[in-house]
């Protein structure tokens, strides 16, 4: 089969399925298992179509449906970075399908039908925008997107903080698609089609003539994309929306939908911009907005102790990784391409990374919140031993997103930082960026172990009834994820050859072209990955032996030092001073982590309100004519016509009078008319 | 054979009319829903046989009426532009009528209406089906004026229909202002036989340059107040006294747009409207929807805050016509789309508010709340209206606030891209607040007045139901038959 028919048919599984379920959403689980078939059965098909594409190469584009008048058409074009993106959301699609079907017993009062159509439609939204090739339907699919996310927030009915945050996530990013829709008009008038082809020379036409208007084009672009991807200070829809979504939505939207910002990111600028100044100008743009994301947005984490606004400060910041790498990429890829494309590559890698772990820790996140009914860390405590599976992958999730080999979080960021640093002998001020990032690294793990230690470790609390372990359905998602970071830590090459053919597909379309053979060769992409530049290795990093020796060691030393001193493992009340204390008198709350940094970033998050405008009395009363114009007027013809009607008494002899004078009248005109 | 079609098409409604006046009250809906039934299929099936020609026909004409433009006087013509309009009217007149058999009773707990009431309403409804059809069909300016004058009467009636002292004071409003339109229309008639001895549509052009500005001017002033544009825009919101399915139906898919539709008319029977007048059109939409959008944030009357969003959308349409009396005959084809994507749209906002206000007996957005709990599908409803209005693709006004955002880019600058931002802005704030409001009605805390059991009645849904599978597909009938308009 054709990607085109797959293609297909995941659509029709996907919009059948949906009507399916909401026809059968009076039962709660049923619903809930016929959405995971219907979306494993995408996701088989979302990978046929990406295996396909990273062996054979990309099929020839076919345009299903023509706009006539507009030069739209829905044109479908899968190339490698598509593929990657259809993989993405084929995993995560299932993965928190499948959680969700025990997950939303927590909202008894809510039916399904408002969560599983809406979430197949969802996903049809994000298949289409990663398929197609012209920027029309691009729009309609990121819509669809955006429209079946907001109703997935405000799923909670009768929750009004979910209804802020969903009306606040649905204006902000409708405003920003309104103006990726104006930047697309542009182009539109200038190359007459929607095509990407078309619109990438449209670009480049009006990069030479006017290149104010082109660059606004851009800049309309950009605002768009880091509002959907959650960039800030675009992006401050996103700590309210997503913790006010079910968890199992707010996972999608962490690993699947808010990752198309970066596609759609990476998509025009690679597309759009000539190798010239103006992209490295972009490319500074996009690094800083990414480094200034990271930084406030990990900070703000940092001070968070709910666990779902937590780790939605943290989406924030992993996004600005992303956009860093982009940057990156763009400043590089002018002076020197492989480099350039190598940053790219390595962001694209983070995201991958991200969708992976991210969605893991939400889904954890979401387990401990059904099972003892909060998120507050601060409640939470020593649920390792209550929910030992869920701790782990937890734990595994943590250290990945924190960077720590060998999983894969360090895997990208080691890239990232490679790249940044080699090209910094031009450019000193990405060494300064990539500082900020690193720096920012320690702090992600200083907040994870912070959310790790307080909800799963230490003495349990009392929380009421016996916390269980969360059930399969519930755990499998998380491990499958789980062992994609280890996976990827251990052997990056494998995704990375993959992200690396997407970059050089998008750069030089088709083969033979610049950079596609050259980075191919020239990455060594072996059990050792590095960068040989000019036959020196850089930056090298062999996983596996290194990872192995480490166990080994540290093994040996376990157990040598256990050896030794002969101790035995024992369990006792813990002490202070030689006082036992009460559990609940020692434990270190959530909230007293890190106080000196809570102070020392005060503000740095900002907030504002909108306040409304009042509207001038004066021009409100001129806006409606009724009360100055037609009113008066009406009165005045009523007048008018009472004085007439006084003429009028009934009395014959009045009448009489009446005809004569009259007639006099008339007599007199005709005399001076004739005289 | 077309002929006959389009002489069945005004023929049977005006029978449907005559016999709902007539028959016992238990006979007079399943009249009325066959009839509007009859009339649709016939007027589906018009546009399918005429597509993609114009089908003209000329019955005859008056023989006082010296000179005449050899067509006569009487007749029909069926265009890709009247299709759509008679499409709107036909279908959502018929989905309309649907919805009146099972609102306007006397378990309606905003508006109980009794038996002996529903012969007059049907009488005026179906007569007003007529006469929009006949305005759809007109092969020229005074055909099409009298059945325009008809609508304004019809549109009285049903406005005054519950006969308080509000509605009477309404309608009465109503018809002052759009009759004083008509006045201009009359004006713009005489000016035009004088001068070419001819009604035709394509008499325009054969007037002098400044002759055809200023009886375009006439014209534009009588499509003012029929389409209640600044500065006729105040009877509007008053008219929504009528009973709901009339407000959905007169003021806001149908008789409002005989007013842009006379404008889409005058613009492209010749495409030679003066440049300035073709200015002043669109700068008074522009003016009439940031006009109307200002009144958004103080009405608290649901059926309110819809009426100044139909004002706005009718600025919409004209601002679509502008651009094409301006040269871009994309903008010129988006507005004609946006008739009958809007229509849709709009229907569906006001049968949803329509059905709430039959289950809970109120219409105040401050004392409704969380209704989608106890009427899912109304609420539903409402959404997919809304989305539809506001342009979220893939629903339907997206597609024709494209074309017309496309003409506008196609204007040169300053002026094309200034119209595309205040657009823009528009689109962005309408969007935020009629999102409000629904979210505040239908989700959020239910409130006391919302309290309430299910949903409307079968055949209020299954309208309700038909109407938001038109928000869906409308573009798809739309797009075809506007592709032709403007060669």
């Amino acid at each position: 089969m054709s990607t085109v028919a797959l293609l297909l048919a995941s659509a029709s599984i996907l919009l059948l399925g949906a009507l399916l379920v909401l026809a059968g959403s009076g039962q709660r689980r049923r619903a809930g298992w016929m959405s995971v078939t219907f979306m494993g059965g995408v996701a088989i098909l979302l990978w046929i179509v990406a295996v396909r594409t990273f062996r054979g190469g990309p099929d020839p584009e076919v345009t299903l449906l023509w706009v006539p008048g507009l030069q739209a058409g829905l044109t479908v074009a899968v190339d490698e970075l598509s593929a990657l993106f259809l993989a993405i959301a084929a995993t995560i699609g299932f993965v928190t399908t499948l959680f969700a079907v025990e997950y939303l017993d927590r909202y008894p009062r809510d039916t399904v039908a408002k969560y599983y159509p809406v979430l197949l439609v969802l996903f049809l939204g994000i298949v289409g925008v990663v398929s197609v090739a012209d920027f029309f339907f691009f729009l309609v699919f990121w819509e669809i997107m955006t429209l079946t996310s907001y109703f997935l927030v405000v799923f909670e009915g009768e929750n009004q903080e979910s209804q802020k945050a969903g009306l606040k996530y649905f204006v902000m990013n409708q405003g920003a698609t309104l103006g990726m829709l104006a930047a697309a008009l542009v182009l539109w008038r200038e190359g007459g089609s929607f095509h990407f082809d078309d619109m990438r020379m449209a670009f480049q036409t009006l990069l030479g003539r006017e290149p104010a208007l082109a660059h606004l084009t851009l800049l309309l672009f950009f605002l768009g994309f880091a509002t959907k991807a959650g960039i800030l200070p675009m992006g401050s829809w996103l700590p309210d929306a997503y913790p006010a979504a079910p968890t199992s939505a707010t996972a999608a939207f962490a690993g699947a939908m808010s990752k198309l910002g970066i596609y759609g990111l990476v998509r025009v600028f690679l597309t759009l911009l000539p190798l010239s100044g103006s992209m490295v100008a972009w490319g500074w743009i996009i690094a800083v907005a990414g480094t200034v994301s990271l930084f406030v947005g990990t900070l703000t984490a940092l001070k968070q102790d709910d666990a779902k606004r937590l780790m939605a400060f943290h989406v924030v910041g992993q996004v600005g990784y992303m956009f860093l790498g982009v940057g990156v990429g763009l400043v590089l890829l002018p002076r020197n391409p492989l480099l350039g494309s190598l940053a790219v590559t390595a962001g694209l890698f983070h995201l991958l990374n991200n969708a992976l772990y991210k969605t893991s820790l939400f889904l954890g996140a979401g387990a401990v919140h059904l099972r003892t009914g909060t998120r507050s860390l601060n409640g939470l405590g020593g649920l390792g031993r209550a929910m030992p599976w869920t701790a782990g992958a937890a734990l595994a999730s943590s250290l990945a997103i924190a960077g720590v080999p060998p999983l894969n979080g360090f895997a990208s960021k080691r890239l990232l930082y490679g790249t940044g640093i080699l090209g910094g002998e031009g450019a000193p001020f990405l060494v300064v960026l990539i500082l900020v990032a690193m720096f920012i690294s320690l702090v992600t793990l200083a907040s994870f172990l912070k959310y790790y230690g307080s909800a799963y470790l230490g003495p349990p609390r009392e929380l009421g009834a016996e916390v269980k372990e969360a059930c399969f359905a519930m755990l499998f998602p998380q491990w499958i994820l789980v062992g994609g970071c280890v996976l990827f830590g251990l052997f990056p090459w494998i995704p990375l050859s993959a992200i690396q053919s997407g970059v050089a597909e998008v750069l030089a379309p088709g083969s033979g072209q610049p950079f596609g053979g050259v980075l191919a060769t020239d990455l060594g992409l072996h059990p050792t990955v590095g960068l040989t530049l000019g036959g020196a290795g850089l930056a090298l990093w062999a996983p596996l032996p290194i990872t192995l020796t480490f166990l080994a060691l540290t093994g040996a030393v376990y157990l040598g030092l256990q050896r030794a001193g002969g101790a035995k493992t024992r369990e006792v009340p813990i002490w202070v001073c030689g006082e036992q204390e009460a559990p609940e008198a020692l434990r270190y709350f959530a909230g007293s982590f890190y106080l000196p940094f809570k102070h020392a970033f005060q503000g740095l998050y900002p907030s504002f309100r909108v306040h409304p405008v009042p509207f001038p009395a004066v021009l409100r009363r001129a806006l409606n004519p009724d009360g100055w114009l037609y009113l008066p007027l009406a009165r005045w013809m009523e007048r008018v016509s009472r004085t007439v009607a006084r003429s009028h008494v009934g009395v014959p002899q009045v009448y009489l009078l009446w005809i004569v004078l009259g007639a006099v009248g008339v007599v007199a005109v005709i005399l001076l008319a004739l005289g | 054979m077309l002929t006959v079609l389009l002489v069945l098409l005004l023929a049977v409604p005006v029978t449907g009319a005559v016999l709902s006046g007539v028959l016992r009250p238990g006979a007079t809906r399943a009249v009325a829903v066959a009839t509007a039934l009859i009339t649709a299929l016939l007027a589906s099936w018009g546009v399918l046989a005429v597509y993609p020609q114009a089908y003209q026909a000329a019955l005859g004409s008056l023989p006082w009426l010296p000179g005449g433009s050899g067509d006569g006087v009487f007749g029909f013509l069926l265009d890709p532009l009247a299709s759509v309009l008679l499409l709107v009217v036909t279908l959502i007149g018929f989905l309309t009528i649907l919805f009146s058999t099972s609102y306007l009773t006397e378990k309606n707990r905003d508006h109980a209406v009794g038996p002996q009431d529903q012969g007059r309403y049907y009488f005026w409804l179906l007569a007003f089906l007529a006469s929009m059809v006949g305005v759809a069909t007109a092969p020229n300016f005074l055909q099409l004026f009298v059945f325009w004058e008809l609508t304004t009467v019809c549109s009285w009636a049903l406005i005054s229909f519950y006969r308080s002292e509000e509605s009477l004071k309404a309608g009465f409003k109503a018809i002052l202002m759009t009759h004083a339109g008509g006045v201009f229309f009359l004006l713009a008639l005489l000016v035009l036989f004088a001068f070419t001895g001819s009604f035709g549509f394509d008499a325009l052009g054969r007037l002098d340059p400044g002759v055809r500005g200023w009886v375009f001017f006439f014209l534009m002033v009588a499509a003012w107040a029929k389409a209640a544009q600044v500065p006729f825009h105040t009877w509007l919101p008053d008219a929504m006294a009528a009973p709901t399915p009339v407000s959905a139906y007169l003021h806001a898919a149908s008789m409002v747009k005989a007013g842009v539709f006379l404008m889409a008319r005058t613009v492209s029977s010749g495409w030679d409207v003066p440049a300035p007048w073709g200015l002043v059109l669109g700068a008074m939409a522009l003016v009439t929807m940031l006009v109307a959008l200002s009144f958004y944030f103080v009405q608290d009357d649901l059926k309110r805050l819809l009426a100044y969003s139909t004002i706005a959308h009718l600025g919409y349409v004209l601002l679509g016509v502008a651009l094409g009396a301006m040269g871009s005959v994309v903008g010129f084809r988006g507005g004609v789309l946006h008739i009958l994507c809007h229509g849709f749209g709009k229907a569906t906002l006001f049968l949803a508010v329509g059905a709430v206000a039959y289950v809970t007996g109120t219409r105040s957005i401050s004392a409704l709340g969380g209704v989608a709990r106890s009427m899912p599908l109304t609420a539903t409803a409402y959404f997919v209206g809304l989305l539809a209005v506001t342009g979220i693709p893939p629903f339907a006004c997206f597609w024709s606030k494209f074309m017309i955002l496309a003409g506008a880019l196609e204007i040169p600058a300053p002026l094309g891209p200034a119209i595309l931002i205040l657009i823009l802005g528009e689109s962005l704030v309408a969007f935020g607040w009629m999102f409000f409001v629904g979210q505040k009605v239908f989700l959020g805390l239910r409130t006391p007045a919302a309290q309430v059991n299910s949903d409307p009645p079968l055949a209020m849904s299954a309208a309700l139901v038909l109407l938001m599978l038109g928000c869906l597909l409308a573009p798809l009938a739309g797009i075809p038959l506007v592709r032709l308009l403007g060669g």
